[in-house]
């Protein structure tokens, strides 16, 4: 048994460090091999090898250049089967190497003379996406004030779209919201004006459900929703929100995705804890907004709901240099301005416009686009309030994953959310929780407690509770948020005894009065006399030993006493304490 | 109808976006066509309203407010 307990314990251990491991396999590509001949062979001896390839591989190899000749490089077009083969061969004598020729990459820099004020763009990895798709053969539906075509999206492409306010079939812009977003989804690019759009070579459709003064009605948004379904859209952009639950929304946001349809919304920018209405809806995806430094706009609506974030940039006063910056409409004169604006709003489009690019490299499954901006989302450390849903939005890494032959799609996750992970009442929050240090630490109390088993009934529930109270916690519970309700409540349930003092707050650094031998010595001082309940608090003691020992080791983030060797040492001195505390304890019993 | 005491602010959420921060801490969007005495900055009101769960907005900073009768308080 003890050698069972220390076998799952190794295998933890193996699965974390694989888990943590870099991809080995990631290297650039390459349609050539590279070899170099040794220099002191003739040119006749050169030539004979040459020749030899040609017969054995069907290959010529030839001078790299005209300057090869005197180094011996020599390059022939293969691939990684080729090479193989040449490097096992009896080249390999005279040669001094054989090497992938692989392809230096330039990144694409758009020629907008404001491009470099374009802090956000860069912030996603802009410009190695680019490199492999700038979003052509999708369209992109951008329900919100109408689109009006300023001159740096005279080059962009667009597609019929519907002014439900008004009714007509003209839908510009009267406020210059619109006319914003469509500049960060398809700005005119390298056309030496302006600024830059993410996914310029894709096509726009504008659909005007907002009134000038920036607000419309359930019913006109639902009715654009189906307008982009039906009329070819891939990608739905709404930056709006608020409102209620309404069931004319739900149906045309289900519609549109039974069609094949990404919808994106904006999370809203109450700074509350729930994304708003339609981005909570399921089969939306709800984006927060970052600042230039990557970390939550303070505007941005965060917890229940939000899946993603991006940039919507944050407006210093007079200092608008941290927004985002697009070619829009002045709202009271309606003439063209460069102008930076901040915002959910801004956020989404650059979602959107990034399903876009993946959408245009062959991914037309909404799920499946959405998967893949999830995985591919750079993750934040530590957030415990989901600020960020996945993390912050990667284009580059999105369309290289879209790019990759084998997907791997979480069908688990994806068959969770459709039978009830995520619906209107509750939302559970899948990155809440870094399952394996919470596996170790339960297994590991347990092995503790069978060190101990000739003192205290190991498979008894008293001190299972105290085992799971002093190490983990329910802790499947922490990322379980009821919409519009507080989610500390979770939290605390979700956290283990050493874990209390940052519950609350939302914290990752472990309180140094909780994360001690105080609790466990005071339960077991208050709870020794009680025949059941001393079994809690000698477990309590154990659980909250080896919470401390995973913390020292893992993730020393004490309050007060930083992440070094301070943290370690008092972290390690309380397991160690708690420990001597549990044996004495199960022994005066 | 939506009985609520609160200071009325000029949102940094778009063009002519007004908010109503509810003394209880929940911020309001005041639905548009709100009268012009109730738009000052800093302005301490008792209003009257109801929530708009049939409108949504671009500036998405709470429940849209539609204000039906305010008395200023200071």
């Amino acid at each position: 048994m003890k050698r069972l307990l220390l076998a799952a314990l190794l295998g933890i251990g193996l699965l974390l460090a694989l888990a943590n491991a870099p991809n080995l396999g990631a290297q650039g590509t390459y349609d050539s091999i590279a070899l170099d001949f040794q220099e002191t062979l003739t040119d006749a001896q050169i030539q004979q090898q040459v020749e030899a390839i040609a017969q054995r591989y069907h290959v010529t190899p030839q001078l790299n250049s005209a300057f090869s000749a005197a180094d011996h490089l020599y390059v022939v077009s293969g691939n990684a089967r080729l090479l193989k083969l040449l490097r096992h061969s009896d080249l390999r004598q005279s040669t001094e190497s054989i090497d992938p020729n692989y392809i230096y990459q330039a990144f694409e820099i758009p020629n907008d003379p404001d491009y470099s004020k374009q802090w956000n763009l860069r912030a996603i990895n802009m410009e190695a996406a680019w490199h492999q798709t700038k979003g052509s053969g999708v369209t992109v539906a951008i329900i919100d004030t109408g689109v009006t075509v300023v001159p740096d999206l005279k080059d962009t492409s667009f597609v019929p779209g519907y002014d439900f306010v008004n009714d007509s079939t003209d839908a510009s812009d009267d406020n210059g919201h619109g006319t914003h977003i469509a500049g960060t989804i398809a700005q005119s690019t390298n056309n030496n004006f302006g600024v830059a759009g993410i996914a310029y070579e894709a096509s726009l459709m504008p659909l005007k459900v907002l009134s000038q003064s920036g607000g419309g009605t359930v019913t006109d948004i639902a009715e654009a929703i189906r307008f982009a379904a039906d009329h070819g859209a891939g990608v739905i952009n709404i930056s709006l929100g608020g409102g209620g639950d309404a069931a004319v929304m739900q149906e045309a946001i289900a519609y549109a995705h039974d069609k094949g349809v990404v919808i994106v919304a904006a999370a809203g920018n109450g700074n509350s804890n729930a994304a708003a209405f339609p981005s909570r809806y399921p089969n939306v995806i709800a984006v927060a907004a970052l600042d230039a430094s990557g970390v939550r706009a303070p505007y941005s609506n965060f917890g229940a709901g939000v899946d993603i974030a991006a940039p919507g940039g944050v407006i210093d006063g007079e200092n608008a240099a941290g927004g985002i910056l697009q070619h829009t409409i002045d709202d009271e004169t309606g003439e063209p301005v460069f102008r930076a604006f901040q915002g959910t709003s801004m956020a989404a489009p650059h979602v959107a416009a990034v399903a876009a690019l993946i959408e245009s490299v062959g991914i037309k499954d909404p799920d499946t686009v959405t998967a893949i901006l999830q995985q591919s989302a750079r993750p934040v450390p530590d957030d415990a309030l989901n600020h960020y849903g996945a993390g912050q939005l990667d284009a580059d890494a999105a369309v290289k994953l879209a790019q990759q032959d084998h997907l791997d799609v979480k069908d688990f996750l994806r068959w969770l959310r459709d039978s009830g992970y995520l619906n209107l009442r509750f939302w559970v929050d899948g990155g809440a929780v870094a399952l394996l240090p919470k596996l170790g630490m339960v297994l590991g109390s347990y092995l503790l407690a069978w060190l101990l088993r000739r003192y205290v009934p190991v498979l008894s529930l008293s001190l299972g509770a105290g085992l799971i109270a002093g190490s983990s916690g329910l802790f499947p519970l922490r990322g379980f948020y009821i919409f519009d309700l507080p989610q500390f409540p979770f939290r605390v349930l979700g956290s283990s005894i050493p874990e209390l003092g940052g519950a609350i707050g939302g914290s990752a650094a472990l309180n140094p009065l909780f994360a001690s031998v105080l609790i466990p010595f005071m339960l077991v001082a208050l709870l020794l006399g009680h025949p059941q309940w001393k079994w809690v608090a000698i477990g309590s003691c154990l659980g909250v030993a080896v919470c401390l020992a995973v913390s020292a080791i893992g993730s020393p983030q004490v309050l007060w006493l930083g992440s070094g060797a301070i943290a370690r040492s008092y972290l390690l001195v309380n397991a160690l304490l708690c420990f001597g505390l549990a044996k004495l304890g199960a022994q005066a019993s | 109808m939506l009985s609520l005491q609160g200071t009325v602010q000029k949102s940094e959420m778009g063009a002519g976006t007004w908010a109503l921060v509810a003394s209880t801490g929940e911020t309001y969007e005041i639905h548009r066509g709100a009268p012009q005495e109730l738009l000052q900055n800093g302005l301490k009101v008792q209003v009257e309203g109801t929530v708009r769960q049939d409108v949504m907005t671009m500036a998405m900073i709470g429940p849209v407010l539609e204000v039906k009768r305010f008395e200023v308080i200071s």
